[in-house]
Order: structure tokens, then C-alpha cells, then sequence
């Protein structure tokens, strides 16, 4: 296990020291400054995902931390809402269908810009 | 061109989240698009590279639940978004039909496959997704207008309930915990307590419908004028019959259930009755299906030892897929619910196994206890029937919540009537020891896997109190033992504890041993250092058997010389006890099979596959690291199995024949054991294995030297665990 934990802290080391953090594109560090916030994440199956923006790779996949499940409890909609915990969730970008963050109205503007 | 992208994807935010208005967003802030930013920059990204916080961790990452992963996410929409949905597209229905002959067709399927799932619930699978599949059972009000399916979805409901409760009661589930999970359903229906007046009312109106129909066949005048169940007058007795067996059977069990539970085993009287109907009922059941087979033939698939209902039709109003969801915890994997047959099968079993229990005539002896544990385990109980024995033996921290564990100690440590109001009891330690007998019940009471890991832990707990007692009083009645008085209480009892202690430590590590041979946890190459494990073990067992019963002896010899007639019992004490003598036959078994072994792997006649990932002194630790660490017994290593089988020879084997020696003990202590039928069986089958034993090892002896083909295998023909060998010629 300890070994495993040190391999890990020095991928994780090596990615940042190789300088991913140095010159990344301006577009992955408004990415990145979106970490930690709540994200709202809808998939194809009508369901949607509420939790903590944890992570995310190349391919798009996400990583949600703290994570709630909302789904509707008809085919039909409008209907009412179930909900339940899930925790730590990774969505892959290939079931996502549409994805939110919370931010203020000022904020939203200069999100929405790429 | 970055203006319109935004305009278009701020647009999109209203329509791409309509449900989401339900999902607040923080104060003052509004749900943000950010999708086209993710792609954006995600092209940005370069191969394995990640965005993420400092408190990203890639091995903790790496257990996220993956959604849409059909093994991971229990939350994917399956057939229907949820049990009212389902119900409003009319996946159950009440009634069934409104033509009654298939509105009672289709309701006796239900009930069908309702004990296959039960049966399937029983052996190991969550309950949602097997009785609790049934859309009737999730609803319990829905049902209330049809009395047939209302009665039946109630007992059932109250049946699961009383499992469910022994079972965490008897907390023998821990290895089998999906079992009690039951998070999430309706499992008390409003009046489920009182589902058997609704039932007995039900069985009243199909026995008089039954009646009726009986009267109208033989053109008597009907006396009563009763609605018929169904309009098919043909099939209207079948059906009441089909109808009446199902309904017994769950009023019956019920009723088992409900008297087992009964304090001190009292109700144990009554259940044996109701066992008794319900496995007559079960016939009736099974029986019915060759009339329900005739009526649905053709409607139905014709794999027969598949099928889950009597008819063989699929049942309706069950959706195993609906509860994945409610109960976080169940697997989202499709189960297999077990086939009709192979329920009444099980139900059978268990109704047996229960009667096993309900026989039992409660033995106040721990012995007599132990013994009856482990005969009633040889015929591998299933969870709910370990469960009920174990809360029978166990009740409220004393025997059948009768017995005080000290009393228990007191009677199976033989100490001297004055014990009872002895301070003694009050010691911690003895407290202790009550609660580490009470371990060793339950313990007893679990799957073969599960015990054997559990006994071998135990030992370690019966060294340490040993240990424990053996300072405490010395402690308290050093100066009372330093006296030569021999008459001393304190010091009897001293004794005696102790001696039982050591006799219940290496009871435990023979039956840990054992255990491992029914689990197959040993391979042939190993056989011989078991047997040799084992006869340190049984060595020792016997010497503390022996010392206890001799105190014993000592005890009563006392009392016979107050009574002066104790002339008999003077010339019964040079004798070995038989219980001695008993395990002193399997002594001789066991060491003959140790020498035997290595006698043929010391020249070269069975069959060695060198095993490339450890050495034999690494195995011998693998398999008896919990009996060392525990030191039982004292100073055995593998130097010493090493030594005692380096020199075994077939020749010298054949000179001093160990398993001659066990047929003649075994013959001559069957005449102590005329009344117990168990023992019997026990030496008719170590005499055959040792006759056999003793046979093959003549024939190597004679035929080995000059051919050095012969092969030499084990085999476990006669008895579970001593092996008897096979020779043959290639």
C-alpha cells in the first residue's frame, strides 16, 4: 500500500513538474479554477448528477465528488424527482448529455465565452 | 464567432435543463453551461494529462462508481422509471383478469414463484431482488380488494419479517449479510400482523367453495348456496385443491416459525406438529402441478426442470429490476431465481433440518451440546435453520435461557457439588470463560468456512484465559494450596477448571482440523502432516478426557465411600472410560496414516508433484499457523513432524501394524456405546477404514518390493476425513 502511494505521489508529481501547470492554455485554467465547484452533469438516460467538480481527462471524462443522483420517476416529464447518494462517481464523456456550473451572473458570461 | 457560441449555448441552458429548474442552484448564482469550455479545453489537454485539485488521488479515483457501467450503476433505466410507473402501465394488475379461472391461473404462478424467490432469498440472495421483485408485495395496499393475493402478499410479508429477525438475531450472517438487507421495504404492511385471520378467512371460503363443488359432482343437494371460485366448473375442485395446500403451507410455516421462537424452546413441541403438516402440505403442492401443467399446456415454456411456477407459465407482476435503485446496496447483476423443484426441494430440507431442531431434547451436558452441534452440521443446515438452532442454544446469555454459564461449566468440569454457592462464580474470570463457551456455541452454529476461521481464532482467546485463570488463583488461594490438605475445595476446583479448559482447547483445534478436510482445504501431499497435526492434537485430548474423568471418578469414589457400596466402583476405576478409549482408536488411525504416508513418500511410492511455490515446513505453517500461534499443543514445530516421520518404513510399518490396533480398540468399546447410534456408526466406519488401512499396507509390503509400478492413492470411501488407501497396478 505504501508502495503504491508513492508511486502514485510521483506520477502526480512528475505530471505537475513536467509543467502542465507552467504553460497550460488559458482555456485548461479557467477549467481548472472551476475544480471544487458544484457541477450539474445531465446523461442520456434523463438522469442528472449534483456534486463536486473533482476531475477531468482529455477524453472528457468527469469526476464528481459527494455526488447526488436525480432522476425522474416518470418516462413522462414533467414529473417529481428521486434522489439518492452516490459519493464518488466518474461519468464518462460518452453518456454526457449536458453539463452546468454554479456561478454567479457576472461569472456566467465569461464562462460561456471559449 | 466566440459572441454567438455563447449566445447559443446560454440559450441552450433554459432548454437543456428543464427538470434542473428543480435543482436549485446556489443564492444568486445560476446553473451555467460549460460544456463547450470543457470541450475547449480538453483539447488542450495532452495525453494522459488530468485536470484536478491537490486533493486528487488516483488510487481512490480509480473506485469511483462508473455510470452507465450495466456491473457498477444500479441506477440505469431499465423497463420502467419506477414501481408506480410500472403499475400505471399495467404490469400488475388487480384483479389479475377479470375472467376469474385466469385471474386464479395466474394468481397460484404468483404464489409459485413467490416460494421459488423465497427459497432463492434463502440461499444467499438479497431479498429485493428476489421476493421483493413481486410489484404486488411493494404495494401493500393495492392488494386489499382481491382476498386470495391480499392474504397470500400478507403472510408472506410477515413470513420474511420473522427470517429476517431470527437471522440478525442469530447474527450467524455476517459472511451471508445481504440477507437482512432489507433497507427500503415495505416489509410491515399496515396489519400484516394479523395476516392469519385474513388467511384462515380466505381458507374457510375456498374449503366451503371446495365442498360445493364436491356435492354438485355427486349430485347431492347443495346445501349451502356458494359462489364458485372460477366459472370453469371442470377445473373448479383442482383449482380449490392447487388454492387450499399453497395456503396451509404458509399458515403452517408461519406458525413453525413463530413457536420455534418461543423462550426455552418451549413452543419446540408444537412447531414438530405444524413441520409435520407443512411437509405434507409441500407433497399436495407438488402433486397440484400435474393438474396445473394439463390446464396451462401450450401457454408456457416446456424446459420442466427450469421452470419457476407449478404451471410452468411466467408469473406476473414481478420486475427484478425496480428495487435495484430503492436499495443502494443490491448488485445491479441479474440473479437466477432457483427453479419450482428445487424450491420444495429446499423447503423440505430446511422443514427437516428445522425438525432435527425441534427434537433435540436439550441436553443440560456441554458435551451432549457439542455433540448434537456437530452431528446436525453433517447434513449442511442452510443459514435459517443454523440460525434457529443457534438462538435455541443461546438465549439471553445462558443454555436454552435456562441454564447460567456457570452452571454449564460447573456440570461439564465435573467440580464438586459445593461450587454452586461458591464465591468462584464471581470471579472475572470466570465470567469471561462463560462468555468464551457461549462464543464456541454460536461459532459452532455457522457455515463450515466461516467456523473453522472462526475456531482457529477462538484458541488463541481458551489459551490466553487458561493462562488467565491459572494466575487468578493462584493469586486468590495461594495460601490455601500451599497446604497439603487435599480435601481442599479451592483447590479441587482449581483442577478441574483448568483440566476442562485444556480438554475444551484441543476439542476445538481437532474439530478446526477436521473442518478443513470437508472444506478440502488440504491436498494429498499434505495428508500427512494433518494426521500427524491431528494425533498431537487427539494425544493430548485424550490425556486431559482422561484426567478429567478420573477427578471425576475421584469425586464419586468420595461420595461411594460415605455410602459404603462402593466395591463396583473401586473396579470400575482402573478401567480407561470409554470416551478415552474412543478417541484413543483414532489415535491409532491417525498415526497409522501418518506413518503410512510417510512411509510411501520415504520410498519413493506415491506420487510426489514438487510444488514450486513453497516448501513443505512453509505449508505446515499456512495450514496450522492459528494452532502455533496459539501454542496447541506446546512444543510442536515442523522440526518435530519432520523427525517423528523421516525414518518411516513400510517394513517396520508392517512389524508394528497401528491400524491392527485401532480395529481392536474400536471392537472392544462398541459394547459402552450400545445406546448411542452416532458413536456406533463412528467406529463401524474408522474399524472399515482401518481393516482396509491395514490390508493395502500387507499387499504394498508384499507386492511393492517387486513391482515397482504400484500405485498407491487415498480415497475418502468410508469416512470423511481418515483416508483409506487404494493400490493398484499401472
Amino acid at each position: 500500500m505504501d508502495m503504491e502511494q508513492e508511486a502514485e505521489k510521483s506520477m502526480v508529481q512528475a505530471e505537475s513538474s513536467d509543467g502542465s501547470n507552467l504553460n497550460s492554455s488559458d482555456l485548461v485554467t479557467r477549467v481548472r479554477n472551476l475544480l471544487y465547484r458544484r457541477m450539474l452533469v445531465g446523461i442520456k438516460d434523463g438522469r442528472f448528477f449534483l456534486g463536486t467538480f473533482h476531475c477531468i481527462d482529455k477524453q472528457g471524462n468527469i469526476i464528481l465528488q459527494d455526488t447526488v443522483e436525480y432522476r425522474s420517476t416518470r418516462r413522462s416529464s414533467p414529473s417529481p424527482m428521486e434522489q439518492r447518494c452516490l459519493g464518488l462517481i466518474l461519468i464518462p464523456s460518452s453518456c454526457r448529455s449536458s453539463c452546468h456550473v454554479d456561478c454567479s451572473i457576472e461569472e456566467q458570461l465569461s464562462l460561456l465565452k471559449v | 464567432m466566440a459572441e454567438k457560441g455563447a449566445e447559443e449555448a446560454a440559450a441552450a441552458v433554459d432548454v437543456a435543463v428543464p427538470e434542473g429548474a428543480s435543482i436549485a442552484s446556489g443564492d444568486n448564482t445560476v446553473w451555467t453551461d460549460v460544456s463547450l469550455l470543457l470541450e475547449a479545453a480538453c483539447e488542450d489537454l495532452r495525453d494522459g494529462e488530468l485536470i484536478h485539485g491537490d486533493n486528487f488521488n488516483l488510487f481512490a479515483a480509480m473506485s469511483a462508481l462508473e455510470i452507465m457501467d450495466p456491473k457498477m450503476d444500479s441506477g440505469m433505466v431499465c423497463k420502467y422509471y419506477s414501481v408506480d410507473e410500472a403499475i400505471e402501465n399495467g404490469a400488475a394488475p388487480v384483479p389479475i383478469s377479470f375472467y376469474k379461472t385466469v385471474d386464479v391461473q395466474c394468481t397460484i404462478d404468483i404464489m409459485d414463484y413467490l416460494l421459488a424467490c423465497e427459497a432463492t432469498w434463502h440461499k444467499g440472495h438479497s431479498l429485493a431482488q428476489t421476493v421483493f421483485s413481486c410489484i404486488y408485495l411493494l404495494r401493500p395496499d393495492r392488494t386489499s380488494s382481491h382476498a386470495l393475493l391480499h392474504s397470500y402478499c400478507r403472510v408472506i410479508r410477515a413470513t420474511c419479517k420473522a427470517v429476517i429477525s431470527v437471522v440478525s438475531d442469530a447474527r450467524t450472517h455476517e459472511e451471508e449479510d445481504l440477507f437482512t438487507m432489507a433497507y427500503g421495504l415495505p416489509l410491515d404492511g399496515d396489519g400484516d400482523e394479523k395476516c392469519l385471520s385474513l388467511l384462515n378467512a380466505v381458507e374457510e371460503t375456498i374449503s366451503r367453495q371446495l365442498r360445493a363443488c364436491k356435492a354438485h359432482s355427486s349430485k347431492r343437494r347443495v346445501l349451502e348456496d356458494i359462489e364458485p371460485l372460477q366459472e370453469n366448473v371442470d377445473l373448479e375442485e383442482g383449482y380449490c385443491k392447487a388454492l387450499l395446500c399453497r395456503l396451509r403451507f404458509r399458515k403452517h410455516f408461519y406458525h413453525v416459525l413463530t413457536s420455534m421462537r418461543r423462550p426455552q424452546g418451549r413452543g419446540l413441541e408444537l412447531a414438530r406438529k405444524h413441520i409435520a403438516t407443512c411437509i405434507s402440505e409441500l407433497e399436495c403442492i407438488r402433486k397440484s402441478a400435474e393438474f396445473l401443467r394439463s390446464i396451462a399446456c401450450g401457454a408456457c415454456d416446456d424446459d420442466t426442470e427450469d421452470r419457476t411456477t407449478a404451471s410452468g407459465c411466467q408469473p406476473i407482476g414481478f420486475d427484478a429490476s425496480l428495487n435495484c435503485r430503492l436499495s443502494a446496496p443490491t448488485p445491479p447483476r441479474t440473479i437466477k431465481i432457483l427453479s419450482w423443484k428445487m424450491a420444495i426441494d429446499y423447503f423440505v430440507k430446511l422443514l427437516h433440518d428445522l425438525d432435527i431442531i425441534c427434537s433435540y431434547t436439550l441436553d443440560p451436558l456441554l458435551e451432549g451440546v457439542l455433540h448434537f452441534v456437530v452431528q446436525f452440521q453433517k447434513s449442511q443446515p442452510d443459514l435459517v435453520a443454523r440460525a434457529h438452532l443457534q438462538l435455541l442454544l443461546v438465549q439471553d446469555g445462558k443454555l436454552y435461557g435456562r441454564d447460567s454459564m456457570f452452571a454449564v461449566i460447573t456440570r461439564a468440569a465435573a467440580l464438586p457439588e459445593v461450587t454452586k454457592n461458591h464465591d468462584i462464580q464471581n470471579n472475572e474470570y470466570i465470567g469471561q470463560l462463560g462468555q468464551l463457551v457461549i462464543n464456541k456455541l454460536k461459532v459452532l452454529c455457522t457455515n463450515s468456512a466461516w467456523q473453522r476461521r472462526k475456531l482457529g481464532k477462538m484458541l488463541q482467546d481458551w489459551r490466553v484465559i487458561y493462562v488467565q485463570l491459572e494466575l487468578a488463583f493462584r493469586k486468590d488461594f495461594g495460601d490455601v494450596l500451599s497446604s497439603p490438605d487435599d480435601e481442599n475445595v479451592c483447590m479441587k476446583i482449581f483442577q478441574h477448571i483448568l483440566l476442562w479448559v485444556e480438554e475444551q482447547t484441543y476439542w476445538i483445534a481437532s474439530r478446526f482440523l477436521i473442518l478443513g478436510f470437508e472444506l478440502e482445504l488440504y491436498s494429498p501431499s499434505e495428508y500427512c502432516m494433518v494426521y500427524w497435526y491431528m494425533y498431537v492434537v487427539l494425544i493430548k485430548l485424550a490425556e486431559k478426557t482422561h484426567l478429567k474423568m478420573a477427578a471425576r471418578n475421584d469425586t464419586n469414589k468420595r461420595k461411594g465411600k460415605k455410602k459404603r457400596d462402593s466395591l463396583k466402583d473401586v473396579a470400575r476405576e482402573y478401567r480407561i472410560p470409554p470416551a478415552v478409549l474412543f478417541v484413543q482408536c483414532q489415535i491409532c488411525l491417525v498415526e497409522g496414516l501418518t506413518m503410512m504416508l510417510a512411509a510411501l513418500r520415504n520410498e519413493n511410492m506415491i506420487l510426489q508433484s514438487p510444488n514450486p511455490f513453497n516448501t513443505e515446513q512453509e505449508r505446515f505453517f499456512q495450514h496450522f499457523e492459528l494452532l502455533q500461534k496459539a501454542c496447541v499443543p506446546d512444543h510442536i514445530s515442523y522440526p518435530a513432524f519432520d523427525e517423528s516421520t523421516t525414518y518411516a518404513r513400510i517394513s517396520t510399518l508392517v512389524m508394528y501394524n497401528y491400524f491392527k490396533d485401532a480395529q481392536r480398540i474400536a471392537k472392544e468399546v462398541k459394547s459402552s456405546f450400545t445406546n448411542d447410534p452416532d458413536k456406533l456408526a463412528e467406529l463401524r466406519r474408522i474399524e472399515q477404514v482401518a481393516e482396509h488401512n491395514s490390508i493395502a499396507l500387507n499387499v504394498i509390503c508384499q507386492v511393492g518390493a517387486l513391482d515397482p509400478k504400484l500405485k498407491v492413492s487415498f480415497e475418502f470411501s468410508h469416512h470423511p476425513y481418515f483416508a483409506t488407501a487404494v493400490v493398484k497396478r499401472s
